[in-house]
């Protein structure tokens, strides 16, 4: 259980986390989304305090990291910035780690075989790729067999088995009651990890939920249009509630109405339609719309993607309209996973 | 790379043992042993000592006549079997700063300080370890020159008598002064954290400074500036190995009339001071740092 109370980080002028309160719960992969700059790792180094709060604190398990006797017993952490000398070998790395505990070389090969790494635990750091370094940092991060695990950005530079077995890994320490928090900057890598998800934008918490509830929070769905006649149509669902974005001429996309209610006004009319699309906004759109504004570096909107087929009727409308520009055109560097939205 | 078995608790939560000061002190060993850098140092520090001493044994001349008595034989004997001395206290020099500064460039020291985040007993193990390896690798050295120098020292007509505690306590000083030397360096390494600041500043303390004074002596003449000299680290080292006769040594001459002139045990004093003045700060500001 990890407890942030009003934790705020400034360097500066900058404000790396302002005012953030949250609870990170046992049993639970909790997500912390964010984008790049908007304090999550300097939230994890503080969690176990390799950085100060300018103000407020953070505990784990009701003290703070510092006040425990055994403090790789509670919490394990793989942070995103090097922090393994470069010189010395993974096994003797994991081998000064474990003693200051009085943690031997048994577990230490225990984490060098789960992580994968027996083949090279006696080459120096210095060489090895991404991916190893990151297993590395799991291993160090499991070494003392911890309560709370914490991991930031941890399948970054891992090949996508080692993807995987970071997801796997993960959902097993949660299910054997430890407390689990994952960074990322990736919406779809989360989706497919985390039960909760914290997000954060400029130091600030956004969100802190479910992962299903953060889309309903930040979903805005629309239905798009195409019909000869859609100017005639727009006339017609006009209402107080109804905001319309004419994409190109013919298509329009419709917000505050369902398609079945567009299909039926249509129908009672006359209206031809080519197309009658609802659309749903991935786990990627709830995150940008929630991070848009926070976002440090900005690449563009993101694109509402049609909803699958199979799921019409998608929830109601929650959210005025997101601020995100339809056009596809404004659309950059952004992938879009329509995937995590059928989860 | 093959996949990897799902993860199994080799234990509960609650049954490990916490942090104890032996287990960072083994930790900081395990670190120590297992650098290249560190080993090589301490393989340097052995070859200047011993090399430097048997080296000078062998081929001292002149001083023929310079002692008559036994005592001011044992005197130039020390002056002589500790003459790779002062190049080892640069290489000690250079093992304290990277001791500290190698864990803040490369990141370790996240590692360190997660797992012992009070950061004091990591620290102090460090400079423990760094001051013991030091100084043991130094007095073994002395002590193999020792005996290596006698049957040397005889071919220049100095009679090095090796029953004589007085001339062990200087080496054992020696030895001491090496350790010294990097246990200051640890402390400029804990305040600049970057290696290569660190060593800059630390050879500029021990090969500079020195230099300075004399240039400054040259100029100006005042006992207070004498005096003054008396308080930097290389003379306090210096001083501290001293094997005195009548006031004087052949390494350091007679003291200058009305100027301060410390004795082993003054020397000792000062370099104890630089070494607490140097940790308490460099300590207080590491642990309030983010690192």
């Amino acid at each position: 259980m990890i407890e942030a109370h009003h934790l705020t980080k400034t360097y500066g002028a900058k404000r790396a986390l302002d005012d953030a309160t949250f609870t990170v719960r046992p049993g639970l992969v909790t997500g912390f989304l964010g984008p790049n700059g908007a304090g999550k790792s300097t939230t994890m180094r503080m969690i176990v305090g390799l950085d100060r709060p300018t103000s407020g604190s953070v505990t784990v398990n009701g003290k703070r990291f510092a006040d425990h006797a055994a403090p790789l017993h509670e919490v394990g952490v793989l942070l995103d910035a090097k922090a393994v000398h470069t010189g010395r070998s993974a096994q003797d790395h994991l081998l000064a780690m474990g003693a200051t505990h009085g943690i031997g070389k048994k577990r230490v090969a225990e984490v060098i075989a789960l992580t994968g790494l027996e083949s090279v635990a006696k080459k120096r750091v210095g060489g090895f790729s991404l991916g190893m370094g990151q297993r590395l940092g799991i291993a160090a991060a499991l070494l003392g067999d911890p309560a709370t695990v914490i991991l930031d950005e941890p399948v970054n530079g891992l090949d996508p088995e080692g993807v995987v077995w970071v997801r796997t890994l993960a959902r097993f320490l949660a299910g054997e009651g430890r407390t689990v928090f994952l960074s990322s900057h990736l919406m779809s890598e989360m989706a497919q990890t985390a039960d909760h998800l914290i997000v954060l934008g400029r130091g600030k918490v956004l969100a802190d939920s479910p992962v299903a509830d953060v889309i309903q929070q930040a979903s805005g769905d629309a239905v798009r249009v195409r019909s000869p006649h859609a100017d005639h149509l727009v006339g017609l669902v006009q209402g107080p509630d109804v905001a319309v974005t004419a994409v190109e001429p013919g298509v329009v996309e419709l917000r505050g109405i369902t398609a079945e209610r567009v299909g039926e006004i249509a129908a009672s009319r006359g209206v031809v339609l080519h197309e009658l699309t609802p659309l749903v906004r991935s786990l990627e759109d709830a995150y940008m719309t929630l991070t848009q504004d926070s976002v440090d570096y900005h690449a563009g909107g993101a694109p509402l993607e049609p909803a699958p087929v199979t799921t019409p009727g998608a929830p109601p409308v929650a959210a005025p309209a997101p601020a995100a520009s339809a056009s596809a055109s404004a659309s950059a560097s952004v992938s879009v996973d329509t995937e995590g939205a059928q989860r | 790379m093959s996949t990897t078995a799902p993860y199994r608790p080799s234990r509960s939560h609650t049954t490990g043992r916490g942090v104890s000061f032996g287990g960072v002190l083994r930790s900081e060993w395990i670190k120590l042993r297992s650098l290249r850098s560190t080993v090589w140092c301490f393989a340097i520090i052995a070859v200047l000592i011993i090399g430097f001493g048997t080296l000078f044994s062998a081929v001292a001349s002149g001083f023929e006549g310079a002692a008559t008595t036994p005592e001011q034989q044992q005197s130039l004997s020390v002056s002589i079997t500790t003459i790779g001395v002062t190049f080892a206290q640069l290489v000690a020099a250079v093992l304290g700063a990277l001791v500290i500064t190698g864990e803040f460039g490369t990141g370790m020291i996240r590692s360190t300080f997660t797992a012992v985040p009070r950061r004091t007993p990591a620290l102090v193990a460090k400079l423990v370890l760094v001051a013991l390896g030091t100084f043991v690798t130094s007095l073994v050295s002395l002590v193999i020159t020792s005996f290596l120098a006698v049957p040397l020292l005889r071919g220049v007509d100095l009679a090095l008598d090796l029953g004589d505690g007085r001339y062990w306590l200087s080496m054992v000083a020696a030895a001491g002064s090496v350790a010294f030397m990097a246990m200051i360096a640890f402390g400029f390494g804990m305040l600049i954290r970057n290696s290569a600041g660190t060593i800059a500043a630390a050879i500029g303390l021990i090969f500079v400074l020195p230099i300075l004074f004399s240039i400054a002596m040259s100029l100006v003449s005042g006992t207070w500036l004498v005096s003054l000299y008396e308080f930097v680290p290389p003379t306090a080292a210096t001083r501290l190995y001293d094997y005195v006769v009548d006031g004087a040594s052949i390494t350091t001459g007679p003291a200058v009339d009305g100027a301060l002139r410390l004795d082993p045990w003054g020397g000792l004093l000062v370099l104890v001071g630089w070494v607490v003045v140097l940790f308490a700060a460099g300590a207080a500001l590491v642990k309030r740092r983010d690192v």
